[in-house]
């Protein structure tokens, strides 16, 4: 008698147990709207909470992404290589990086994948302040250049100068580590290339300290997306792929309302880090506005252009910055955008 | 009225538990020899004076006494030994009459019961209202009244003092050797007594035993049998002091 | 007397330094921007002050609680003290702003790790002077303890914790001074708050008085924490260490 109740027993205790486990490989239910709790997606940005992040703010303000079925945590990196480093990992779901970090992590093997733009155009600049500023790259002969000691931003230089006819040697480069603004301001260095034009740009212009800045992509870099999204490639099944969808539609309406009042869709920002001056990223985000979506008007908030990934991919691949070339198909990815109708432009499996 | 560890102490009559008996004892430290072929025989409630040059082992023979050291070859047999280390040792601290109270502590007596018991004995040693003076605040006769009160409270049968006067000036180590006198009187033990002062030896011993240079043996064992109280001055002292300081060769 | 003429001094010079213009505020801020941005930005850094704290205290309270048990356990073990002697040594030589990125990443960003870089400053200077402390009680009183059958328990607690205090309360206060240091990395490894976190968000703001402001209360915590270790030490440690032999 004993030995059928125990025989029972372990039975039904099997069968909860596979009804727990079958539970949890079926597909999310797509809670887009009420019915079901909120899932979770872990994004880590690119650097402390800024000016950059007002839209993703906005959108966890406004409740864009309650709505959408998601709890949003954001967290500010470690350090600044951390974010495809965690991402990797597996303690982030996604990560705000740049480009060429996406594709110097991938040729390291790195199986990750741009899902989205967070600003369409390249903030790096290069600036200069002072009477004496740099207006064009020609005035940099002879001239000393700041850096923050970044590989691919030395070939920004580079290039630049090539393009304006200027011989390389006889600028004469100095990392001055995360440093830029108080190199330019003391005059150890006659201009900088890496400060963002959006940000840094308009703190100096505020303070009076005029300064002048010339964005690369106009002086012969090829263009990029200065921030964008990235996630793992095997992250990206069905169920994962549908809350990423969610994701970016709420963060579309996030910079949506930080368009429609910059100074309402600010307030999830400032929440964020007190430390945030109201008057500078007020500032920012308006001179961010127009690079936060893609020019036209067609395509929707976070568009690739996989033509222009392409020529960024091979003129790292031509500065020596990659060993192996990468195709826009292998690294790039619309699909999780907002918007039907759309070619996705089917990503190739590697 | 004594506490119960005092009680415990063997009455002086009792030769095995009070007595010390070295036989042959051979002790080195390494390379360097210590003591050799050292035997000396201390009756219960008897008091030997043990002087010699420096380095000659005097204070490997306390050491041996109190069971810190074991002999190379030889035997010691002795009863329970208290140690009072060349200088005082008190613990800075602890108040005077916690100081006193340590054997009592160690022997597992709480700290109230071991400071009553030594608080009793304050007035007797010169140290009445010192009692929570901490050891800095003490004068260098003071510091070793304390101490040799410590080493009284742990209740054992066999005294092993370390130079106690070694340390201080001429003026105050001649009051101290008085009053030394007087408490061993009021309270017999069984004493071993290290000194360099040949005089101080002869004054307070009823023998006193004589070191060779290193490796320490007994060249000489004098027996002081004159009556107590001793004058510095009285003959029979001055004459066994001149022996003394002939027989350890000096000028 | 003297000491405060001199930075009065020196204060007078910055600040004029800067009023006429030789160099730029944004770089150098004048004293008088400096207090105005600790008076005007007190909401922001009065919390910022408090987590600081928070953290740095519960990591000294950490390496005191991990270095005397470390202290006691090389002390009476010959072969723990071979064994871990080189790591504590070692624990000194380890990089923090080169730790504190991987501690984050394990750890996350709470309070944990922050806490546990702290206490890794702090370890070395506590443990090396407890353990040095205890070795050092003086000879005369071991043997003492000894010779009247002291367990070695009894001579740790009555002789040698005692003796070691002096250079323990010296190691903690060397610890307490550093301990900032500790946090503020832990901080730029990741945080939402604190004076490094302060520091780090000002700086990147242009907000220089601000960021100044923040170092200046860190520089006062660091100094009212070594002043609380040595007014405790003046409490605990109230014997005089030995001297000579005195009269009579």
């Amino acid at each position: 008698m004993r030995r059928r109740l125990l025989g029972i027993a372990t039975l039904l205790a099997c069968a909860l147990l596979l009804a727990a486990c079958g539970e949890k490989s079926e597909p999310g239910a797509g809670a887009a709207t009420g019915g079901g709790p909120a899932e979770p997606l872990r994004l880590m940005l690119d650097y402390f909470p800024n000016a950059d992040h007002a839209g993703i703010y906005a959108a966890k303000a406004s409740g864009a992404y309650e709505k959408a079925g998601l709890d949003v945590a954001i967290t500010p990196p470690p350090d600044p290589s951390a974010p495809l480093k965690l991402l990797l990992a597996g303690r982030t779901d996604l990560a705000i990086s740049y480009a060429p970090e996406l594709l110097l992590a991938r040729e390291q093997g790195a199986e990750l994948v741009a899902v989205g733009a967070l600003v369409q155009k390249p903030l790096t600049s290069l600036m200069a302040v002072g009477k004496a500023a740099i207006r064009t790259p020609q005035d940099l002969r002879g001239k000393r250049v700041g850096t923050a000691g970044i590989p691919y931003q030395s070939a920004y230089l580079k290039t630049i100068l090539e393009e304006a006819g200027v011989d390389p040697g006889s600028v004469k480069e100095t990392n001055v580590g995360f440093n830029l603004v108080p190199a330019m301001l003391s005059g150890k260095v006659d201009a900088t290339l890496g400060a963002f034009w959006n940000y840094e740009g308009t703190d100096l212009a505020r303070r009076g300290r005029k300064p002048v800045i010339q964005r690369v992509e106009k002086l012969g870099v090829p263009t990029y997306p200065e921030l964008v999204f990235v996630a793992r490639r095997r992250d990206l099944d069905e169920e994962f792929g549908a809350r990423l969808r969610r994701f970016m539609q709420a963060t579309t309406r996030g910079h949506e309302a930080l368009k429609a009042d910059p100074a309402a869709g600010l307030e999830g920002l400032l929440d964020a880090d007190k430390g945030l001056e109201r008057g500078l990223q007020e500032a920012v985000v308006k001179a961010t506005l127009p690079v936060f979506f893609p020019a036209g008007g067609e395509r929707p908030f976070g568009y690739q252009d996989p033509a222009e990934w392409q020529r960024y991919a091979d003129w790292m691949l031509e500065q020596g910055l990659i060993k192996q070339r990468q195709t826009a198909e292998q690294v790039v990815t619309n699909e999780f955008l907002a918007g039907e109708g759309l070619d996705p432009g089917t990503l190739s499996q590697d | 009225m004594q506490s119960e560890t005092e009680a415990q102490v063997a009455s002086p009559r009792d030769v095995e538990a009070a007595g010390v008996e070295i036989d042959g004892v051979d002790v080195s430290y390494g390379a360097v020899q210590a003591l050799r072929g050292l035997t000396l025989r201390v009756a219960p409630g008897e008091i030997v004076a043990v002087v010699g040059p420096s380095g000659c082992g005097k204070s490997t023979l306390l050491e041996l006494v109190c069971g810190l050291v074991e002999p190379d070859t030889g035997r010691v047999r002795a009863g329970a030994a208290a140690l009072m280390p060349q200088r005082d040792a008190l613990l800075p601290w602890l108040s005077a009459v916690d100081n006193a109270g340590l054997a009592l502590r160690v022997a597992g007596a709480s700290r109230a019961q071991a400071r009553a018991a030594a608080q009793e004995h304050f007035a007797a040693f010169g140290l009445a209202g010192f009692e929570r003076s901490r050891p800095a605040a003490l004068s260098g006769g003071m510091r070793q009244r304390v101490a040799f009160l410590r080493t009284l409270l742990a209740g054992r049968p066999v005294l092993c003092l370390d130079e106690p006067f070694g340390a201080l000036d001429a003026l105050t180590r001649l009051q101290m050797q008085r009053w030394l006198a007087g408490a061993l009187e009021r309270e017999p033990r069984t004493v071993l007594l290290v000194t360099h002062d040949v005089e101080e030896a002869v004054l307070l011993a009823d023998r006193v035993a004589l070191l060779s240079p290193r490796p320490g043996r007994i060249v000489e064992l004098l027996d002081v049998d004159v009556p107590r109280p001793r004058a510095r001055d009285a003959r029979a002292i001055v004459e066994l002091r001149e022996r003394a300081l002939e027989v350890l060769g000096a000028p | 007397m003297i000491a405060a003429l001199a930075l009065l001094a020196l204060l007078c010079g910055w600040e004029a330094l800067v009023g006429f213009g030789g160099v730029d505020p944004l770089l150098l801020p004048a004293p008088t921007q400096v207090l105005e941005a600790l008076w005007e930005d007190r909401s922001l850094l009065a919390p910022d002050l408090w987590a600081t704290t928070y953290e740095v205290v519960l990591g000294l309270a950490a390496a005191v609680a991990a270095g005397a048990v470390l202290a006691i356990a090389m002390h009476l073990s010959p072969v723990l003290r071979r064994a871990l002697r080189p790591l504590v040594i070692g624990s000194q030589a380890v990089p923090v702003p080169v730790i504190a990125p991987l501690v984050i990443l394990v750890l996350g960003f709470g309070l944990a790790p922050k806490v546990l870089l702290v206490a890794l400053v702090c370890f070395f200077p506590i443990t090396i002077n407890l353990y040095d402390g205890l070795r050092g009680a003086d000879a005369d009183a071991r043997r003492l303890l000894r010779s009247l059958q002291a367990s070695r328990w009894q001579a740790l607690r009555l002789v040698e914790a005692p003796a070691a205090l002096p250079a323990a309360f010296t190691g903690l206060k060397v610890a307490a001074a550093v301990a900032v240091i500790g946090a503020v990395f832990a901080e730029w490894a990741g945080a939402e708050r604190g004076l490094g976190h302060a520091l780090l968000t000002a700086n990147g703001q242009l907000e220089t008085a601000r960021a100044f402001a923040a170092t200046l209360l860190l520089f006062l915590l660091a100094i009212a924490l070594y002043g609380a270790c040595a007014l405790l030490e003046r409490r605990v440690v109230d014997w005089t260490p030995r001297t000579g032999h005195g009269g009579p």
